[in-house]
């Protein structure tokens, strides 16, 4: 990527988390005030000072407790510089000194993961446990549906009081109002963080998701308005940190993001306000904190991002690079050879000191008492489903380089390549009929600085069990660790806010001697995105889409009784199958009764009928693109051909691109109707698997009325 | 950082691999590729301008400068170049599966046109050996065939299986050049003439070589390895998860060095290092690269690296001048180095932190880590497991812990024995044990390292210790030896004299085959363990030896590996294989008839052709005439003339492709009594059995396999 421009020296700190560096507010006028960046690495805060084109530590905690999240207070009226951290259910401030002046312990039985500080008022928010302090004595106090992932508040003069903003993990930003829930707002995806749009004052927050989409919220009393939503097309990481920082110098605030797949994105605004992508770069690892500022030369704002490794790395954009001066080129790279120079020097130091470890690491094999321990390496995963091709990506990032990656399961799985992805993998033989039981192993051997990975799986519904990845990286005493991600049965669900009350349902009721914790883990284990915490109510409803047909699914339940409803007579079939198995585990017997509408079967069939008619002319199409470039090449030209034909040849390159983005498209749904095919009668008492080739016959000759008449036949 | 100086969209398909640059007038360079429809296409930009500048290149008049010669066959391969001693422009050859077609592009003729019954699956130019006239070389099924510039046969030999790659260099440098063969069986392998010098095991289908300078060549793997050889020595190789499409030596840096460039399946292409293999320079195609090739595209003087991608994308680069050089990639090569030395400290820093964290010690109730005791060791055997009821024969590697640890999953990296390049075991939970037992079963006679890689801890670990430890396993690993060899011996045997002590082949037979205890005496027998029957081995205290066995190519292959153990040049043997002469004999009936019926095929072919000819002028008449009823009789009876001769082509080709399975193993047969042999007497035995085949001498042909040569 050419358009960008280092202007400063990076700097490689430690590996740090999401939202972990901030600028401190500048003193004194712009020519001469220091600029200076707040880090956090896993167990560390930094204070950083730009100095000479480059990076300089001022100071750094002595490495204790693991730090989770930051955030800059101050007086109200005063500058936002003093820093506090929270480790554990411990929060810490510190001057930008490097002094400690406060230590607060908040007695949670959880740790802290998000923070926000104004003036005498401390937010903390720990997985569902929300919690406000004003001079470190307790005001409220909430408990979320869903996990918090982070928290913001608003202030203006519309506003009564200071409002908090909870991100949470179930799609909803939750508005608080003092110990309750004043609203909350649909988002399209998890929120993973949460800015204000305006630093000062405002009641405009910014919104990033794990599933990569950011969009603007206007926080109102008793409800909010949304501004603009950006979707996630281009298919990028999930957003890991924002910033609002007018780097083009129009006078309008600019939003900076940085994403888990190392995109760094500036989105500008036009002329009707619509936001628009100015500027991207890709970094090699996840980008976890991203500000705007001034720290290369005196008079060019830069975006400044932190990585996963810790790398921290100034960018400048594309409009600015021409006007880099020759000196500062020159400059630039004087200060990089002394840096240089430095960390030969430091590595030579090093080397030495490692050998002397290694010999006595080797000395202790030879001893019968002592015991090899090595640490554990940090791992920073993510599994997530795709609504786009409604299959699993799994990101694996390590500190250091992988060397190689096993992956097992016990699940029929289809591993997907990844074209980014530069490892050579290989896969190995398994029997699933052995007593190991493995539907999967395959090896990624990975090129010399790979400390990133992303893999594709695609899953089937009913098919249920566990993914595991065993990840070495190069690093010696080598070692290896293991990472568990479930499939389960129902796979390829995501949660909704609501569903189509109009289409026809199947329903399963579920009543017996079970308590609401029990009927929740057991949903928990059937269904993606379900919080693991039992609801604090009495009762629950959560609405689920089918993300590969578009069917849906309604789960209600209470202590002692459970009610699942579906168009999808499959996912109710699976449901009950799973259910009823997790009840026996518990020796709890069930009185499962089924309402089973025929209608839902055609509707179904009717839903896939769109999807189905469009792959299978794809696939035709794909089929004939060949041979008429032979034709073309025999006649010179393709006038002669029909229209169909010949729009079949201009649009080749992006039938083929299509065809390829969706492998064995059309085999997945083949499976999901002769699921649908054999469920519907598997309620009626008959089995029909001797007719699935006469079912296959039809599909290969595919007509919507014949399929729907071979359904209503049998 | 480097760009291209030139990019074309010539909207053409290329073929892979068939991608080369002839200069048809002897002064214009045109780039000339197979394309759909069995056609190849010539690029000319330069025709119509008298002194056309380089800026010419432009999109605009392509299609016009393109010119589509008609093959009628899937072309297999295409080179351009000069043999004749008094021709002006260069000659372009293009095979297919059954000829070879030599054509002169500038004055429009065919110079000749052979047909080739190994087909052609590789070709190159220039000159072999003592060879006087420069030849066209093709690689086909089995076989090497040399044509000189007027289409007369100069060399022909056998090879171990399908050619798939081919270059010219001087190998061992003695100022001639060598041939160098790259096939499916993954050698390559090194004819001085049609003497074979040399052999060198790869682990996948060898489909591209190029020469670099000296004695060092590139080659490229079907599996996505590309690397470079001095002689018999690899000096490095990456592998790839993309297939490399085209390998091509070009100096891009301008430091007088050529540099291996790949073109990928990907559509990347790079340039890396001779020495290091580091990469130089890198660039994207949208879709795979067809071909790498070289040439002074823009007439001034210049010589460009040329990229041409299967869409028809075509990039030529001009090399780095003198200030230039090293700085091909990005300018910000300083802040790479920052970054790499930043991350050695960091990995020495976590080393330093493993060892410090370990040194204070765990308490052992922290499982999750994995501690296992500082003195584990693991212990590996190889044994050979014959088949039971529930599993086949196979060679066991077994894996232990001394302690109470268990292995949680044991990966081993090998070439050429797993499917994919790794094989793993990965026991359930239930059945986690510090012993796991890994069944192999290697499908060739080759020796493999096994790179084994343990994962060691508690029931409970979430991490692990990682134990790496290679074995190798020897060539011949999937032989029991029989301690009663009270059973027939097999019929087949090859029987030679070495002037070597007993002990030499007894330490030979315990370095090459899997024996628990040793033998001491040379005479012993083996089981195949691939249900090949039994290898008998015997030696007579005057150092004759005979092999018995019925398979063939083992005794081959136990011939050349005991040969090169005792160091031995030349050596001829005996040999007699009954039940494989006699498979030999029927082939080559077989042969014979496929032949006759090939005849009479092509006769009824051009008879329906005639006669087609004449409905399609008689429709044609009938339709100028109005008369519509003769006119649509004529056509239905075209169409059932159309629907016998689409039926007679499927004979055909039924009838063809028996007849090349025949050929190629007779190819075989050949190659496989030359292995019996080594040295000189192996090459006489293959040019004796091709004279043999040639003059349709049977008798003498199984004459020359069983004593060596066609006398006696």
């Amino acid at each position: 990527n050419s358009n960008h421009h280092c202007s400063i020296v990076p700097l490689q700190v430690g590996v740090t988390s999401q939202k972990s560096m901030r600028l401190l507010p500048a003193l004194g006028k712009k020519a001469t005030q220091k600029v200076e960046f707040v880090l956090l690495t896993h167990h560390s805060l930094l204070l950083l000072s730009v100095k000479r084109l480059s990076f300089q530590p001022v100071f750094k905690t002595l490495p204790g407790q693991k730090i989770c999240r930051m955030d800059l207070g101050g007086a109200l009226g005063t500058p936002r510089e003093k820093i506090f951290v929270c480790s554990g259910s411990q929060v810490r401030g510190f001057t930008k000194k490097g002094k400690q002046f406060l230590t607060f312990e908040a007695n949670l039985t959880e740790s802290i993961n998000a923070m926000y500080v104004s003036g005498a008022d401390l937010f903390v928010c720990a997985s569902y446990i929300y919690n406000h302090y004003c001079d470190c004595k307790d005001q409220d106090y909430f408990l979320s549906g869903d996990k918090i992932n982070d928290i913001t508040c608003v202030s203006s003069e519309k506003l009564p009081h200071l409002t908090p903003v909870l991100a949470c993990q179930d799609r909803v930003l939750r508005v608080l109002q003092g110990s309750t829930l004043a609203y909350d707002i649909e988002v399209p995806g998890p929120p993973s963080v949460l800015e204000l749009y305006n630093k000062d004052a405002g009641e405009e927050v910014l919104y990033g998701t794990t599933d990569g989409r950011l969009g603007l919220v206007q926080i109102g009393e008793h409800s909010a308005v949304a501004k603009w939503e950006i979707d996630n097309d281009n298919k990028k990481g999930g957003i890991l940190c924002a910033d609002a920082y007018d780097i083009v110098g129009d006078g309008v605030n600019d939003i900076l993001v940085g994403r888990d797949d190392g995109t760094v994105q500036v989105y500008g605004f036009d002329s009707s306000n619509e936001p628009t992508l100015r500027f991207e770069h890709v970094l090699s690892e996840s980008v976890t904190s991203i500000q705007g500022g001034c720290v290369g030369k005196e008079s060019y704002d830069e975006v400044v991002t932190a990585t996963y490794t810790g790398w921290v790395t100034g960018l400048t954009t594309e409009s600015q690079k021409t006007e880099a001066a020759a000196g500062d080129e020159f400059r630039m790279s004087k200060e990089t050879q002394s840096k240089v120079e430095a960390l030969r020097a430091e590595l030579e130091q090093l080397q030495g000191k490692v050998l002397q470890g290694r010999e006595q690491y080797q000395q202790t094999t030879q001893s019968s008492t002592a015991v090899s321990a090595v640490p554990v390496f940090s791992i920073n995963d993510k599994f997530t489903l795709c609504q786009d091709d409604a299959s699993y990506s799994l990101t694996l990032e390590v500190q250091t380089a992988i060397d190689n990656l096993l992956l097992q399961s016990d699940v029929p799985i289809d591993l997907l390549d990844v074209d980014k992805n530069s490892a050579v993998v290989s896969f190995s033989e398994c029997d699933p009929e052995q007593p190991n039981g493995n539907f999967l192993l395959a090896t990624y051997r990975c090129q010399a600085n790979t400390t990133r990975l992303e893999l594709k799986v695609r899953s089937i519904e009913g098919q249920y069990g566990t993914l595991q990845a065993y990840i070495t990286p190069r690093l010696q005493p080598k070692t290896c660790q293991v990472r568990q991600y479930q499939i389960k049965p129902l796979s390829l669900h995501q949660r909704t806010h609501s569903i189509d009350p109009a289409r026809p349902m199947n329903r399963l009721s579920l009543v017996g001697q079970f308590s609401f914790a029990e009927i929740h883990s057991w949903v928990v284990f059937c269904l993606p995105e379900v919080p693991e915490k039992t609801p604090a109510e009495d009762d629950i409803t959560f609405y689920f889409r089918n993300t590969f047909l578009g069917t849906q699914l309604e789960a209600t339940y209470c202590k002692g009784e459970g009610h699942f409803q579906s168009d999808n007579i499959s996912t109710i079939s699976i449901l009950s199958d799973v259910l009823s198995k997790e009840a026996t585990k518990k020796k709890i017997n069930l009185n499962i009764s089924y309402d089973i509408n025929d209608d839902s079967v055609s509707h179904t069939l009717r839903m896939i009928h769109p999807k189905l008619e469009y792959q299978l002319l794809l696939a035709k199409k794909v089929q004939l693109v060949d041979a008429l470039r032979e034709l073309q090449v025999h006649e010179g030209n393709a006038s002669f051909l029909i229209p169909e034909y010949r729009s079949i040849l201009d649009e080749s390159a992006s039938l083929l691109e299509e065809y390829k983005k969706q492998p064995a498209h059309l085999e997945r749904l083949y499976g999901m109707i002769t699921d649908l095919f054999i469920d519907k009668f598997k309620f009626k008492g008959q089995n029909v698997k001797t007719k699935v080739s006469s079912l296959l016959e039809i599909l290969d000759n595919y007509d919507l009325n014949s399929l729907l008449e071979f359904f209503n036949d049998v | 950082m480097m760009v291209p100086i030139f990019t074309l969209k010539l909207n053409h398909k290329i073929n892979p691999r068939m991608v080369t640059i002839g200069k048809f007038d002897g002064v214009h360079p045109c780039l000339t590729a197979a394309t759909q429809a069995g056609k190849v296409f010539i690029h000319n930009p330069h025709v119509r301008g008298q002194k056309p500048a380089a800026h010419r290149l432009t999109q605009s008049t392509l299609d016009s400068d393109i010119s589509l010669l008609n093959i009628n066959q899937a072309v297999t391969c295409l080179a351009a170049g000069k043999l004749g001693p008094d021709t002006v422009g260069d000659t372009l050859f293009v095979g297919s599966q059954t000829n070879l077609l030599a054509y002169d592009v500038h004055d429009n003729a065919d110079i000749f046109y052979r047909e080739v019954t190994d087909g052609a699956n590789a070709i190159v130019l220039g000159k072999l050996g003592n060879i006087r006239s420069p030849l066209a070389i093709i690689g086909g099924n089995c076989a090497l065939q040399g044509f000189d510039h007027d289409g007369n046969d100069q060399f022909w030999t056998v090879t171990g299986d399908n050619v798939r790659s081919l270059v010219l260099c001087d190998f061992t440098g003695d100022g001639k050049n060598e041939l160098l063969v790259g096939s499916e069986d993954f050698d390559i392998r090194v004819f001085k003439e049609d003497e074979l010098v040399s052999e060198m095991t790869e682990n996948e289908t060898v489909t591209s070589l190029c020469h670099m300078h000296g004695s060092r060549f590139g080659y490229a793997l079907a599996n996505g390895t590309v690397g470079v050889y001095d002689r018999t020595a690899r000096y490095w190789r990456i592998k790839s998860k993309n297939h490399a499409m085209s390998i091509h030596a070009f100096d891009l840096n301008g430091d007088g060095v050529v540099e291996l460039i790949t073109g990928w399946s990907n559509g990347k292409v790079d340039a890396r290092s001779d020495r290091t293999g580091e990469v130089i320079f890198k660039d994207n195609f949208s879709s795979a690269v067809a071909g790498v090739v070289e040439g002074d595209y823009r007439l001034d003087g210049q010589k460009e690296l040329i990229c041409a991608s299967t869409d028809g994308e075509v990039r030529g680069y001009l090399p780095a001048s003198k200030d230039q050089k090293g700085s091909l990639m990005d300018s910000s090569s300083e802040q790479e180095l920052i970054r790499e030395l930043s991350q050695r400290k960091q990995n020495l820093l976590l080393e330093l932190r493993n060892y410090e964290e370990n040194a204070k010690g765990v308490s052992q109730t922290n499982s999750e880590v994995g501690v296992i005791p500082a003195n584990t060791q693991l212990q590996t055997a190889l044994s050979v497991k014959p088949a039971t009821e529930v599993q086949r024969a196979h060679v066991e590697l077994s894996i232990s812990t001394p302690n109470e640890t268990i292995i949680r999953a044991v990966l081993i990296f090998a070439e050429g024995i797993f499917e994919g390049e790794s094989h793993v075991v990965h026991p359930s939970a239930q059945n986690l044990s510090g012993c796991v037992r890994v069944p192999i079963v290697p499908p060739k006679d080759i020796p493999v390292d096994l790179h084994i890689k343990a994962f060691v801890g508690g029931k409970c670990s979430t991490q692990f210790h990682v134990f790496e430890i290679t074995r190798q396993l020897p060539r011949f690993s999937m032989y029991q030896i029989l301690a009663d060899p009270s059973a027939a011996p097999p019929g087949g045997r090859v029987s030679f004299s070495v002037n070597e002590r007993p002990q030499r082949v007894v330490m030979w037979l315990n370095q090459n085959f899997l024996l628990p205890e040793g033998v001491e005496t040379p005479n012993v027998t083996f089981a195949s363990l691939r249900g090949r029957g039994l290898l008998s081995f015997n030696m007579a205290s005057n150092g004759q030896i005979t092999l018995r066995t019925d398979d063939i190519d083992l005794a081959g292959d136990v011939v050349q590996s005991l040969a090169s153990f005792l160091a031995m040049e030349d050596l001829s043997a005996e040999a007699d294989f009954p039940t494989y002469f006699e498979e030999l004999r029927t082939t080559l009936t077989e042969v014979d008839e496929f032949h006759a019926v090939h005849q009479k095929l092509t006769a009824d072919m051009a008879e329906h052709s005639n006669y087609i000819r004449s409905v399609l002028v008689q429709a044609e008449d009938a339709r100028l005439m109005g008369d519509m009823t003769a006119m649509k009789k004529r056509h239905r009876q075209l169409y059932d003339l159309n629907r016998d001769l689409i039926n007679e082509y499927k004979i055909r080709s039924n009838n063809h492709n028996a007849l090349v399975a025949c050929l190629k193993s007779v190819n075989q047969a050949i190659q496989r009594a030359g292995r019996l042999r080594v040295g000189k007497p192996k090459n006489h035995v293959i040019s004796a059995c091709r004279d043999a085949i040639k003059s349709n001498n049977v008798n003498a042909l199984f004459r020359i396999m069983r004593g060596g040569t066609a006398s006696s």
